[in-house]
Parts: C-alpha cells; structure tokens; sequence
C-alpha cells in the first residue's frame, strides 16, 4: 500500500481519468482497506448503483480486484459469499507511465504492436475478438488488418507484455500464520526474519493465473494466414469439450502485463547506470545476462541475477556487436567491475543488481541534499551515508572538512528535515560529557524521500492543471492565428500566451516523466 | 585563610602554580576560567600571572577552535594539539579555505590532465610539486577523500584494462568524474523547497500560489 502522499497521488489519478465518483470509492478502499459491497455503500454514502458501476469501471481497468476471504466458510451455517475489494495501489500508479510502455511497444517489436496494446491500456481488458473489432472498425480490407492484429496480439504476447486476466473472484485466506518460535536463541535453525505476506501479496497470487496458462494463446482454427502468424513458440491450448467450458478468443480477455514493462525499465535502468559508472563494455555484458535470464526470472525485484555459467555470459555478450569485439579476459574483467569478482560455488556468476538500485537512490537522494542544503551539507550527508555508521559531531567535521562551527548547524538542517538520524550520548568519566551522534538511516529516509517525491508529483499534475486552466480560451482561438506567420519573427500576446504556454506544458510534462522514473526507483525497483 | 594579595613571594608562588597548571595539560591547554577552578587563586593574581609568563615566553595564548572566545593558554614548549587548532586546516582558528581550495585545484588538475592517476602519483605531484611546502601524504589524502565526496572524483581499483592498463591491478586509482546530470526531484520546485512539509492542495501554500513555481515557469 502506498505512503501518505501516495495515496493521494493516486486518488488524484484516478479522478483525472475517472470522476470524482469512482475515485471516491477508490479512496475509500485504500483508506479502510478492502470492503464488501455493503460497507463501500455506507462507507461513501453513495447510491449502491453509483458503487457497483464505480467498481465495475476500476475491476476493468485493473485497480480494484475482488475476492472472497476464506475465513467466511469456518461458520457451516452461513449461506451468503461476501466478496470484498482490494484496491490495487501499484496498477493505479502504472496509468502514469501507459506512455512509456507504448514506447517500450514500439521500440522493440512495432508500430502496429503499440497500436493493440493502445487499446488495452485505453479499454482496461479485450478479448482478440474486441481488439479485432476495434482495428477493423470503419476501415476499408478489414480481413488484411485482422491479420496484423492476430499478429500483433501473439507479437505481444511473446514477449509477455500481454497476460491473461486474473480469476474474478478467488478464494483467499485472509488470516496471517504465526511462524513457530526458534528452538533456542541463536539456534542455526532459527529463520531470516522475512515480513508477512500482505492481503494485497495474496490476493493477486490467488487471483493470477497459473503460469502454463498466463501467457498461453487458443489455437484459432480460421485460415492459413492466422496459422502463420501464430509464434511456434506460443503455448497452444486445444479448445475442446473437456476444458470444462469453451475457451475462444470472445471470451477470454486479455491485459497488459504491468510487471513485464516495469521488469523492462528496471533492466533498462540497471544497463544505463552502469554504462555511466563504468563503460560501454561493462553495460554490454550486464545486458545480456539480464536479456538472458529475464524469463526465468521469479519476480521483478531480484536482489542477484539469475547465476550464469562465464562460457553462457561469453556467448551472450557476442551476439552483439560490440560484444563481439570482447575477450573472455575483458568480460571477466568487467565482472569484477560490475561488483562479481568470484564465482559461485558452481561456477556461476550473479551481479549484485540490489546494489546497482541502492547507488542510484543514494545518487537521487544526494542530488536533493546538495540542491536545498549546498555543498558542505551534501559532502556530510555522502559522509554518512558511506560510513553507515554513527559518527560524533567533531568528528564528522574534521573528516568532511568543515568548519567545527558550520557543522553542527548543517546537521541539525539536515535532521529537521528527516534526511539524518541523531542520537544523544551522555558519557560521565571525570565530568560529564554529551555527544550528539548522527547517521543516515536508509530504508527509512528512502521512505520518506518516496512520499516527498509522491508529493511533488501530486503538485506538478495539480499545477500542470492549473495552468492550463488559465489559457482555456486558446483552445477556441483558430491553429493559425496561434503561430506567427510575420516575417519579422514578431508575436502579439495571444502567441506569446500559446508559446509559453506550450512551453510550460512541455516542461512540466517531462518533468513529470523524469520524476516517474525516480518513484519506480524507489518503488517497484 | 586567604593569602594577602601582592607581595612579590606571593606572586612568584603563583606563577609557579599556575605554569605548572597550564603545562601539566600538555598540547591541550586550559581556559582561563578552569585556571581559576583548579587553582581557587584571586582572578587578579591569576591575571597578573599570566601576563608575567607570557612576557617570559613561558606560555602563549592558543586560539581554542570550539571556543575561538576564550582565552586559551599553553605551555611555550608544546605545539597545540588537532582537537585545539582544529588541525592542519585551520589557521589561526579558521578554516584555511583558501589553502584547501588551491590544493583541491591542484589535485583535480593533475588527475584531470592524467585521466586516470594513482594515489601516489599525487601524492608525489603535489609534494615535490614545491607550490604546497609542508604538505603531507596524509594531507593529500585527505584532500583526495573530499574530492571523492563531493563527487568530483571517482575512486576505483585498476582492472590493469583500458586506462588502467599503466596500473598494476588493486592499485588504487583516481579519475575525474563528468558531471551527472541533477536528479529528477531535485530539477523541479518541490525537490528544492524549504516548506515541501507545509503545502498542500487547498492550503495557503499550494502549488497553485507557489513562488518557487512561479519563478521556474516565468522563461
């Protein structure tokens, strides 16, 4: 579930797409967590029929997904389900960034493959029968278009940027196990503390479809040129009587795969910083082994990658260009760049891809330091951040070279804006002595950089709004009388109005952009 | 009871008190005001004292860097300790940012026309180099830690590949870091504003109303 502001932010989203009405029941969901149909009603003192549409709206478009707790069926006596609605903070957050998987689209399969998942994003869930009906509509050869959309359609669903839609209403078990107590402290059997899966977590693990079926295709049984756009490599599924229903192509829907994408733009990411860090050559090598094991890989967010055998990094790295001009020394050399300078106790390779991410958000945090504190504050704050430990005032200042009156003030700046964690040390030997202690906590101050960073994007979109609220009126003024048309380069004030405008819309835009990048940083990488 | 204040044996025990006070704190001296704790002698004697000693070269005042206003004194024998200066940067208890700059400089030049440099190899430069005397490895290492946290210079180990190929591999080495580009949320308004805490949609301050917006929208 997301931070304060990030709550907000995707209220905020969710009324710019879809009214206050439906956001209103989103907001509810979020803020009392999941409620069945009744509770939402009284909850928003809505109509019951302005709730189920508001529901049926977010289900198809992926931000609320419905279950049935499990724990209803312990009392034998009670007849009724009661389904419950989850809002899906992360899928509500992606509609941000549906440019930026249409790019993702286009760039590496085509302009007709954007055009399809266009119209998933656009309609939440198709089946291949409405994304057919929706290309053909009013055009001219509709049987010639069917076929590039069939072949789109298998195109997308290769590369797992399409899956099918979760189960409506899965069964899920809502009650946390305790994990039984270690035998004896310190014991070897005691277990790595790990968080207890959220209502969320379960949810969507019930609800998702098992893996030979998520991205598997019903063989479509019309002419040659279907068969032939058809992927060998597709999992086909026979349509038959025993499936226990009929499976075509008018019923099964399809959507788009968020995680795919966001595993896309955290490789991406991952490749880019490296490439900056180090070389051309280092980026290379980590773009084929994350290009290699992407699809075994178990979730997005792995702390190593998938381990890799030299000789299979090796043949990776030459299927490109540039790889190809490598030695099995260069490649090796860069490994250890890379932060892998062993093997695995089986000779394998795994690149510490956590620590990538962590450099990036130290990166991202420093810049914020360094722009509203200044350089002294920003050298501290590296200080710190390096050491990871606590360090004493006097000390802080000799070793960051600052004045020992200038340093208690930055840090003190620093703490007030929650970027530094402070402790008090009394030592009493021959007299009394207080030390003032400093760190940077990161998992915490990354939280809290995330809800600022949640913030800014909420002001940006409202200011964004805003201005473009003030020159309403240029949208009734003619295209023509809008660009200077005078030799002399000389605009009067309503093209001045609509230059700047465009300019304000543009930079606010990508700026907006720019920040998305920074929130799946710190959040879904 | 009380010793009468002036007579000449008098003040010549309370010289001694006192030099044996200031010198028994070694480098790092004492307050004046920790004289009159320890000694429990009339202030004017304790004055008088100290003034008589310093005229004899027996002690010196010290600038004290976390008091720069009280009066600190040591023993002529002893050089200040770090804690006391603030250590080599400081001059006169104040940061030498002008020394630091021009080693900085320096530094930053040497690895910039070298593209990749060891720690010795600056270390060398700058210290044979005659325009920094009295510097030290330690110094320029120090420098060099900086430089690394302002972000100005990488720290890297050489792979023995590329530019390092000069560089036995594992020997530490310096280059010269381009300058990134600023981060997401410190590129706009909010990453750089003071009251982000204070601003909300309906408030006073709101990004509608916002100054820093104002000024980042006026081209």
């Amino acid at each position: 579930m997301g931070s304060q502001y990030g709550l907000k932010f995707a209220v905020h989203l969710v009324t710019n797409h879809f009214g206050k009405i439906v956001a209103k029941v989103c907001e509810t969901l979020f803020r009392k967590g999941p409620l069945s149909l009744g509770e939402i009603i009284r909850c928003t003192e809505l109509t019951p029929e302005q709730v189920k549409n508001s529901l049926l709206v977010l289900v198809q478009h992926n931000c609320v997904q419905a279950y049935v707790p499990a724990d209803q069926f312990r009392d034998e006596e009670e007849s009724t389900v009661t389904v419950e609605y989850l809002a899906l903070f992360d899928n509500v957050i992606h509609r941000l960034r549906f440019p930026k998987f249409l790019e993702i689209a286009k760039r590496q399969l085509d302009d007709e493959c954007e055009k399809v998942l266009d119209g998933l994003l656009r309609d939440g869930r198709l089946t291949l029968k409405q994304m057919v009906e929706r290309a053909v509509q009013g055009k001219e050869n509709p049987g010639a278009i069917e076929a590039v959309v069939r072949g789109s359609f298998h195109k997308l669903l290769k590369a797992h940027y399409v899956e099918r839609c979760p189960a409506p209403e899965p069964v899920v078990s809502t009650l946390i196990k305790a994990e039984p107590a270690p035998r004896k402290r310190g014991s070897k059997m005691a277990k790595k503390f790990e968080a207890p899966e959220t209502i969320e977590q379960r949810v969507m693990e019930a609800a998702l479809p098992g893996e030979a079926i998520r991205f598997a295709v019903i063989e479509y049984t019309g002419g040659n040129a279907d068969r032939e756009a058809n992927s060998d490599d597709t999992i086909m599924v026979n349509v038959g009587d025993n499936s226990g229903g009929i499976a075509n192509e008018g019923s099964i829907l399809w959507r788009a795969n968020f995680e795919e994408f966001i595993r896309h733009l955290r490789h991406k990411l991952l490749i880019e910083n490296e490439r900056k860090r180090l070389d051309d050559g280092a980026a290379t090598i980590l773009s084929a082994i994350l290009d290699a094991t992407k699809n075994v890989e178990k979730k997005v967010k792995i702390e190593k990658s998938v381990p890799l055998s030299l000789d299979s990094i090796f043949t990776e790295v030459t299927k490109n260009e540039y790889g190809r001009t490598m030695t099995i020394d260069r490649v090796r050399a860069s490994l250890v760049q890379l932060g892998c300078p062993q093997r695995n106790l089986d000779d394998s390779y795994s690149i510490d891809l956590k620590n990538i991410v962590e450099m990036a958000r130290n990166e991202e945090v420093e810049s914020i330091v360094l722009k509203r504190f200044g350089g002294d504050a920003y050298r501290i704050f590296r200080l710190l951040s390096k050491s990871n430990c606590f360090l004493e005032t006097d000390k802080i200042a000799e070793l960051a070279i600052v004045d020992k009156k200038e340093a208690p003030r930055l840090l003190y700046k620093l703490w007030k804006d929650n970027y530094l964690h402070m402790e008090k040390l009394v030592v009493t030997a021959a007299k009394q002595s207080r030390f003032m202690l400093w760190k940077v906590n990161k998992p915490v101050l990354w939280e809290y950089v995330l809800d600022e960073m949640y913030h800014a994007a909420l002001n940006l979109s409202l200011r964004l709004a805003f201005e473009q609220e003030k020159d309403e009126d240029l949208l009734h003024v003619s295209r023509d009388k809008l660009t200077p048309t005078d030799k002399s380069g000389e605009v009067n004030s309503v093209q001045k109005r609509y230059l700047r405008l465009r300019d304000v819309l543009f930079l606010m835009g990508s700026s907006l952009m720019k920040l998305d990048d920074a929130l799946m940083l710190f959040h879904d990488f | 009871m009380r010793k009468p204040v002036g007579s000449s044996k008098d003040m010549i025990d309370a010289e001694r008190i006192v030099f044996n006070l200031i010198h028994s704190k070694q480098n790092m001296g004492i307050w004046v005001a920790d004289i009159k704790r320890e000694t429990t002698l009339p202030e004017s004697m304790i004055k008088k004292s100290i003034k008589n000693l310093q005229t004899r070269g027996e002690i010196k005042e010290v600038v004290n860097i976390k008091n720069k206003s009280r009066k600190h004194y040591m023993a002529a024998s002893f050089e200040p300790a770090d804690e006391v200066t603030g250590g080599n940067w400081y001059s006169e208890g104040k940061l030498d940012k002008e020394y630091i700059y021009e080693l900085r400089q320096a530094c930053l030049r040497y690895i910039s026309r070298s593209s990749v440099a060891s720690r010795n190899g600056i270390s060398e430069f700058i210290i044979k180099g005659g325009c920094f005397p009295g510097a030290t490895t330690a110094e320029v290492d120090q420098i060099l830690e900086n430089l690394v946290l302002d972000d100005e210079i990488i720290e890297e180990k050489s792979t023995g590949y590329g530019d390092y190929e000069n560089f036995p591999v594992g020997r530490v080495c310096y280059r010269c870091k381009s300058k990134g580009e600023v981060g997401a949320m410190a590129s706009i308004p909010c990453g750089v504003c003071p009251r982000i805490n204070l601003c909300s949609p309906d408030d006073f301050i709101s990004p509608k109303n916002c100054e820093l917006y104002q000024k980042w929208l006026n081209f």
